[in-house]
């Protein structure tokens, strides 16, 4: 059934895999139609063995090695440990000294590993679309940097995304040395330019926040999201959880003030929704609260009520009190957040943005770039990682003007919207295959070390600007070590052998500025009030800004609280949708100043009045097999002067119906969810409550623990679990879970063995959201169990509920049977000759997991609690006759968490984490009632709010 | 008018007799073919491109398993030699042997040599050489007289049935970690109790040792 | 062909419609219609539901061939069409022995001119059951491993699961039906063998007739253990729908944990098996004119066992409601809420219509001597039984303990076919049943007519 061999198989060999895999897909068939007997043993194929020619050092064919590299979102770095074996990369970890990852990843970081083996990543030099050779790509190079160095004309543009990385910074420097007309142009589609404005507005310079969660004890969000997916996610997570656990010091409080929800505003005490327009006049009420002596903001009452509560809770938490501004707000507003939190003395860091060369250069803007190319002025244009042809805001039209250039080379991972624009195409080498460097939002440096050797003949950012700058010999190596090799000093060799060991670069963090007291920022008048509707973009929790649409794992992965998949929809609150006479899954268009877009409808509490929100990354038409044509391209109607929020859009019903994919349809059952989720008060604590579902007497045997061995067990805190689905996503790469595509879906079916659920405890007018991470409970008298009749569902000597798949004949009636409906069931064999798309490519196969099987179709399959790393852990400790250590293992989902709600352990061991948050007063079992025993089990969510205060205004 | 002849009575009762015991004799028959070398390839040796002799190097030469099968105690496969492991001998000696042509050619050319399994476990049992070794389960007791064989042939049957044999009561089949690698080891007469002893002093547990996810994940 | 018995009405006697039946004109009455050249009706009959035969054929190829996702089934709905056609199978089949045996041992005259086609019904019906469990599974080329075999993976079936007392009580029951059924033919093979023409004829008959002479001595083993196999197969009758019962009932989810599913199935099963009975005894009258031997008398007694089945069905759901209301338990309220307004609501009304409101019509006597009526009836309550069967399934799933998981099933074409299809090959087999052997049992009869005084 599993098609990994765990033979050793050399280096780009690996594709080449012993005939066990296809012949089993045969087998598979024929089995299915009922030609082969039963007897697994029949016909089998006999396998080959390959080994070595040369045994590489330190590889032990089958083990996992693991070494420290750093992966980019929107530019930015987190540090990450990739687990690599038979030198294939499959699985990422965080790396624990990295200031932003802290040991945890998000979704983006786990399905890095996905993307490495997408068949769709361009594999070839394209010539205007004709495949050419490097060789060609050189050549045709000469002339055009001849002229370049000739021309007197302003001809050469280079244009990429936000960069941090140190050695690209110091190669710009060099180039446009080189080159003094030449121009670097940056865009990214996910920005901080209205905070960087804000600053300029009140310190002078562009400087760059920090904010220091774990320090705040009141935190005030004005439209932004710290917790939700992003650059800095994981450092906020961390820093928001040190606050969110009743024994830790001084419990925060969070007020959210948002025109859409986010995660932020989910785990938020009290939230508020606003109009993104009035976000503004909401930073001038706390302001004034302080004595800014501005004009007086126009607020509705129910909401001046609310600033009125969060201002004053700031003013009693002096030093402790913190306001985050979101990307929507307007630059004045922004400044004004910088004024307020240093009145505050917030604990926030400013330091010096990392996307500058050490020359102090900076890089121009993307809508210069195409002023520039509509004059006509620009000669050669060369697109680097970047993807202008999809993400550029509508109103610049690159796509137009960017054909004024002659010679257009784009350098992409893909043969995406650009290159399609571009009359060369050179494809890139992908993150893990790359030596690079990278700075975090906090300004760490790390080094990018490849994992493997290029799949395909590709080159790096840094290889393309060497050849422009004459270098066209130097390897990414030599050029990353040129950067560090001065700043190392001597002993170089070792710097660099503990830098990577380390994956950080020590002593690179930014320190934080001192640029003295803010200036209070002039602002304007209030707006005019207006009846037509805004639509609010946002990136998207799963695709993030496109940059990953083709990616399944995430197209696949539930969007935290809608729970939409593969796709986006334009939400809207009850009220608006009944206006416009909407219902969920109409199909409109949005029309903002003649550009217009169709997409579906879906209605969601929570969504400010008057307001449509619609998140970005989606719509692609040159992704690949998986991204093409999923959902609706928000870009369309994206402006450079206002990229987050379309005023006065005019929103037609087509008359068409379209269905909503979500993994989640019922949120809102009031009796179930007091049951499923019950929501504390801090105040409340410590208060004598009922004895635990889970301790109620139940006529069936004890089953008692095992005296010697394990029993493992996890207990999830909800307090902190902030819904981002990094489990899920760490799960599925560990577990070989295949994705089941959107038909699938449509049908009711899922593979994810780790689902987020999410509970609302709110009306529909104040939803109050909460999370719950699903896992198998493992229950000691698991209801699975009883009832399969030929023993595939079974428990061992240490608690775990296996599932044995190779004994599985597909009853279902364990999955019929679970209370908590955790199985998963090969209806098809989505990963077994039956993939969606084109999954089921060979390239695909290096990325499974050589410990876990593959699931057959027909075959139930639920969590294991990562069995192969228990076992893996049991082998390692009885091979040198000592016990498993106290918290050694570590399931998938445990080691991704960024806040840490998932403890898991042994309950013999006295001392485990697992015991400890068991004494815990919040903890109790899911439908413990039925007397499941369940070994997973819960921390009460606990929400903070102000004694006496009440949203809407009682 | 008569339609039967006389025998037909005694036919009839056969054939009544048969519909009970066929059903149970198909049985019997089918399960003895599932555990017959038809099925298991016990006993089966597989053409090699190189005509590779255990009986010489192991049994002739008295090489240690661990010369070649390298990650035999850390890992769960034990490892085939590299080439250049082949050829730290035989670039000295027999360095024209014909035989060895595949072999010189595979480093010429830097070519792998294909191997065809001997020993083959489905795709889902996730058996562990380095926890066997390490536990006292010697390589004959399962790979059997292997300084013996010109031709390297599978020595059980390798069914689950035979596997559980062990791991049901093991004291019968551990010995001590130094004769591990020693081929030619043959149990004492009291192995009962000195397995038994050996049991304990390598904390071999073996409530568990029957559990499914032991070998299936 | 016209009649050997002409029926006359009013009937003389209670069973029989027919001024004399001599012992020779009764078995040329049952006899004949098996070696009469084929009817049109019968061809037109066979080459309308040949179709559906391989149309079943079919489906289950291409079941196998893509696997069971074909099916509208989801991660929560994880049991549908497949679940609900074994239970309703299982139930028609059940009837047939249950209603001989029951009516043998409570020495009911009646029983001979329905005994003989109601248990070829149930062997019908049992066969078809046996084939949805294993096509049900995910891996069917597996299925076997339900049975235990010695292997060479050292490994037995659960015996704790539900399924696997299916798997015996199918076997069993089968088994059981065959041999009842074929011991009571034994005489009538032999009158065959006896009256047929043709020398093959004389063989096969001979041969399965097993040499019957119709001494004294083989009546007086015949009825022994007649009557013996009756003693036992009534518990079993009763084993085996309750074991299906079990399937549900002995789980955890709300709407199946309910310890009135045993005999609720029990009845549930004789209910729309006697509708299926009255049903074919329809057809059978009809197309071999037996008007004078199944006469109105006998749809009148079945159709008040009818009557008495559908109050005892409308009971137990009642005490399904009740329970779920007085037990107290949120989720068991939640999923009795759920039948009656949720997503299944217009199918489950339905139900309630078929099986305890329409039968109602039983009371009038007119009714019950209504043939058209009487099949409308029967019609209905078929399809309201299999409602029941597959809404016991989709509420519990669609609606348990966990409200993120809620999700409804969605027919496709596949489910329609194997919901159709095998009622076309249950006709087929009925249909060569006609041709091969006497509808009705002809000593039974020979035996009724004299005791009525017809002969």
């Amino acid at each position: 059934m599993s098609p990994v061999n765990e033979l050793p198989i050399k280096g780009s060999q690996f594709f080449e895999r012993s005939s066990g895999a296809l012949d089993r897909r045969q087998a598979l068939s024929l089995l299915a139609t009922g030609i082969a007997t039963g007897l697994a043993a029949c016909s089998k194929p006999t396998e080959q063995i390959i080994p070595y020619v040369y045994m590489p050092e330190r590889v032990v064919p089958g083990q996992a090695l693991k070494f420290a590299t750093t992966l980019p979102l929107s530019g930015f770095g987190r540090g990450v440990i990739v687990t690599s074996i038979d030198g294939r990369p499959i699985k990422v970890e965080g790396n624990p000294r990295h200031p932003c990852s802290l040991g945890a990843t998000d979704v983006f970081a786990e399905a890095a590993v996905l993307s490495l083996y997408d068949p769709d990543r361009s594999r070839t030099p394209l010539k205007s679309g004709e495949i050419a050779s490097h060789e060609a790509f050189r050549l045709a190079m000469q002339p055009q940097l001849r002229q370049m160095h000739a021309s007197s004309r302003k001809g050469f543009r280079r244009l990429t995304r936000r960069v941090t990385s140190p050695t690209l910074l110091r190669q710009i420097d060099d180039l446009l040395q080189q080159f003094p007309k030449a121009a670097w142009h940056a865009y990214e589609p996910v920005d901080e330019d209205s905070a960087q404005a804000g600053a300029v507005l009140a310190y002078g310079r562009p400087l760059q926040a920090v904010p220091r969660l774990e320090r705040a004890t009141i935190v005030v969000t004005l439209d932004a999201d710290p917790l939700g997916q992003g650059p800095d996610q994981l450092r906020n997570a961390r820093g928001f959880a040190a606050r969110r656990t009743p024994h830790a010091q001084g419990f925060s409080r969070i007020y959210s003030i948002e025109a859409a929800p986010t995660l932020t505003g989910a785990k938020a005490d009290h939230r508020i929704a606003l109009h993104p327009i009035l976000m503004g006049e909401a930073a001038i009420a706390i302001a004034n609260s302080m004595g800014a002596g501005l004009r007086q903001a126009t607020l509705p009452d129910n909401v001046m009520h609310f600033v009125r509560q969060a201002a004053a809770d700031l003013l009693a938490n002096r030093g402790a009190g913190l306001v985050l501004s979101g990307h929507a707000l307007s630059p004045e507003a922004s400044a004004l957040v910088h004024w307020i939190n240093a009145r505050l003395q917030a604990p926030v860091d400013l330091i010096e943005p990392s996307d500058r060369t050490a020359g102090g250069r900076e890089a121009g803007t993307l809508s210069h770039l195409t002023r520039d190319l509509q004059s006509g002025t620009v000669d050669q244009l060369l697109v680097i990682g970047a993807n202008p042809g999809y993400d550029a805001p509508a109103d610049l039209e690159f796509a137009r003007h960017s054909a004024q250039a002659s010679f257009r080379l784009h350098v992409g991972c893909y043969v995406d919207e650009t290159a399609a624009l571009s009359t060369w195409h050179v494809p890139q080498t992908h993150e893990l295959e790359a030596w690079s460097d990278l700075r975090s939002c906090d300004g760490t440096a790390s080094i990018v070390q490849p994992l493997i050797r290029p799949l395909y003949s590709t080159r790096t950012e840094h290889e393309i600007l060497a050849l422009l700058t004459g270098r066209g010999d130097a390897s990414s190596y030599d050029l990353v070590q040129e950067t560090w090799r001065p700043k190392a000093g001597a002993g170089f060799e070792d710097w660099w052998t503990r830098t990577l060991h380390d994956g950080i670069i020590a002593g690179s963090t930014s320190a934080a500025a001192t640029p003295g007291q803010p200036a209070l920022p002039v602002v304007g008048a209030a707006a005019p009030e207006s009846s037509a509707m805004t639509v609010l973009l946002r990136p998207d929790p799963s695709l993030w800004d496109g940059t990953f649409a083709n990616n399944a794992w995430l197209q696949e992965c539930p969007k935290p609280l809608t729970k939409q998949v593969w796709g986006n929809a334009l939400a809207l609150n009850p009220q608006s949708a009944r206006r416009l006479g909407l219902t969920a899954g109409d199909v409109v268009t949005i029309d903002a100043d003649g550009r217009r877009i169709e997409t579906t409808v879906a209605v969601e509490p929570g969504v400010a009045d008057g307001v449509a929100s619609l998140t970005l990354g989606l719509g692609r038409r040159n992704a690949g097999a998986i991204g093409n044509g999923i959902g609706a391209n928000a870009y369309a109607i994206r402006t450079m002067a206002s990229p987050w929020m379309i005023p006065d859009v005019i929103i037609t019903k087509t008359g068409r119906c379209d269905e909503i994919l979500t993994t989640q349809n019922v949120v809102r059952t009031a009796e179930d969810v007091r049951e499923l989720y019950p929501l504390r008060e801090l105040s409340n604590l410590g208060k004598p409550k009922t004895p635990p579902a889970d301790s109620l007497p139940s006529l069936l045997p004890e089953r008692p623990l095992p005296d010697d061995g394990h029993a493992w067990a996890m207990v999830i805190d909800a307090s902190v679990c902030i819904g981002c689905n990094a489990c899920v996503v760490a799960c599925q790469a560990e577990n070989n879970i295949p994705v089941v595509g959107p038909e699938e879906v449509a049908r009711g079916r899922d593979m994810h063995w780790l689902r987020v659920d999410v509970y609302d405890h709110g009306s529909a007018a104040q939803p109050k959201p909460g999370f719950q991470p699903v896992p198998c409970m493992h229950c000691e008298h698991a209801p699975c169990e009883p009832v399969c009749p030929v023993a595939a569902s079974v428990h061992d000597g240490e608690g775990l509920n296996v599932q044995v798949y190779n004994r599985c004949v597909g009853t279902r009636f364990c999955e019929a049977n679970c209370p908590y409906k955790v199985r998963r069931f090969n209806f098809f064999g989505y990963a077994d000759g039956e993939e969606y798309a084109n999954l089921g490519f060979e390239s695909y196969r290096a990325q499974k997991n050589p410990e876990v099987t593959v699931r057959a179709r027909g075959v139930m399959e639920k969590c294991t609690y990562c069995v192969q790393r228990i076992s893996g852990a049991r082998r390692a400790a009885e091979r040198d006759d000592r016990p498993i250590g106290v918290d050694e293992v570590k399931t998938a989902c445990q080691s991704a968490c960024p806040t840490s709600a998932i403890t898991f352990g042994d309950l013999h061991q006295t001392d485990s984490a697992v015991n400890r948050q068991k004494a815990d007063e919040r903890h109790y079992a899911l439908l413990g009632h039925l007397g499941t025993r369940p070994r997973t089990t819960y921390l009460a969510d606990v929400r903070n709010p102000a004694p006496g205060f009440n949203e809407d205004g009682t | 008018m008569q339609i039967f002849r006389p025998g037909a009575n005694t036919i009839a009762t056969l054939l009544l007799a048969s519909l009970g015991a066929i059903p149970v004799l198909a049985i019997g028959l089918i399960y003895q073919i599932a555990g017959s070398a038809y099925i298991t390839d016990q006993n089966v040796t597989r053409n090699q491109l190189v005509p590779f002799s255990h009986e010489h190097h192991v049994g002739g030469l008295g090489l240690d398993c661990r010369y070649c099968h390298t990650s035999v105690e850390k890992a769960r496969f034990a490892g085939l030699p590299p080439t250049e492991t082949c050829m730290t001998c035989h670039s000295q000696i027999w360095t024209n042997a014909q035989m060895l042509a595949p072999v010189r050619v595979s480093l010429a050319e830097n070519k792998p040599i294909r191997w065809r399994r001997v020993n083959e476990l489905p795709g889902y049992v996730y058996f562990d050489h380095s926890i066997h070794i390490a536990k006292g389960v010697g390589c004959s007791t399962c790979h059997g007289p292997i300084h013996e064989m010109k031709l390297t042939r599978q020595a059980e049957p390798l069914t689950m049935q035979w596997c559980l044999g062990c791991h049901r009561d093991p004291a019968k089949s551990i010995r001590p970690r130094e004769a591990v690698f020693d081929p030619g080891w043959n149990p004492p007469d009291d192995q009962e109790n000195s397995g038994r002893k050996l049991l304990a002093a390598y904390q071999i547990h073996t409530d568990n040792l029957t559990d499914c996810s032991i070998c299936h994940r | 062909m016209s009649p050997v018995l002409d029926p006359a009405l009013p009937a003389p006697y209670r069973w029989i419609a027919s001024e004399r039946a001599s012992d020779v004109e009764m078995t040329q009455a049952i006899a004949d219609p098996v070696f009469a050249p084929v009817g049109r009706a019968w061809w037109i009959a066979v080459l309308v539901s040949l179709p559906f035969v391989l149309w079943f054929i079919g489906s289950i190829g291409w079941l196998f061939y893509k696997g069971i996702g074909i099916w509208g089934i989801n991660s929560t709905v994880v049991w549908g069409v497949a679940i609900a056609n074994y239970v309703w199978w299982i139930g028609i089949g059940n009837a047939g022995t249950l209603i001989s045996s029951m009516l043998l041992l409570t020495r009911q005259q009646w029983r001979g001119s329905i005994n003989r086609f109601a248990e070829a019904m149930t062997l019908f019906a049992v066969a078809i059951a046996g084939i949805m469990p294993i096509i049900h599974v995910g891996r069917p080329i597996y299925a076997y491993w339900l049975a235990p075999y010695p292997n060479t993976m050292a490994l037995w079936p659960q015996w704790r699961s539900a399924l696997v007392w299916d798997f015996w009580a199918i076997i069993s029951y089968l088994l059981f039906s065959i041999m009842f059924w074929y011991v009571s033919l034994i005489p009538d093979l032999a009158t065959m063998r006896d009256r047929t023409r043709t020398r093959a004829g004389q063989v096969l008959y001979g041969a399965f007739a097993l040499g019957w002479r119709g001494s004294a001595r083989h009546w007086n083993r015949l009825k022994t253990l007649h009557i013996t196999m009756a003693a036992l197969g009534v518990p079993l009758v009763c084993s085996v729908h309750s074991i299906v019962g079990l399937d549900f009932a002995a789980s955890l989810m709300p709407g199946w944990q309910e310890s009135i599913f045993p005999p609720y199935f029990v009845v549930g099963a004789m209910y729309c098996g006697f509708a299926m009975v009255i049903i074919l005894a329809l057809a059978i009258r009809w197309g071999l004119n037996l008007q004078a031997i199944i006469t109105a008398n006998h749809f009148e007694v079945m159709s008040r066992i009818l009557l008495m089945a559908s109050i005892v069905m409308g009971y137990s759901y009642a005490t399904e409601w009740f329970m779920a209301w007085y037990g107290g338990q949120h989720s068991d309220r939640s999923v009795v809420v759920f039948e009656f307004t949720g997503t299944y609501a217009p199918l489950f009304w339905a139900l309630l219509f078929c099986n305890v409101v329409l039968p109602q019509a039983l009371w009038f006597p007119a009714v019950r001597r209504s043939l058209p009526a009487l099949f409308v009836i029967c019609v209905a309550i078929n399809i309201g039984m299999w409602l029941e069967r597959i809404l016991i399934i989709w509420n519990t799933l669609s609606h348990d303990y966990m409200p993120s998981v809620w999700r409804s099933f969605h027919f496709t074409f596949w489910d329609w076919s194997f919901l159709i299809a095998p009622l076309g090959l249950f006709a087929f087999l009925f249909l060569l049943f006609v041709r091969l052997v006497p509808a009705v049992s002809m000593f039974d009869m020979r035996e009724l007519s004299h005791k009525e005084g017809a002969a």
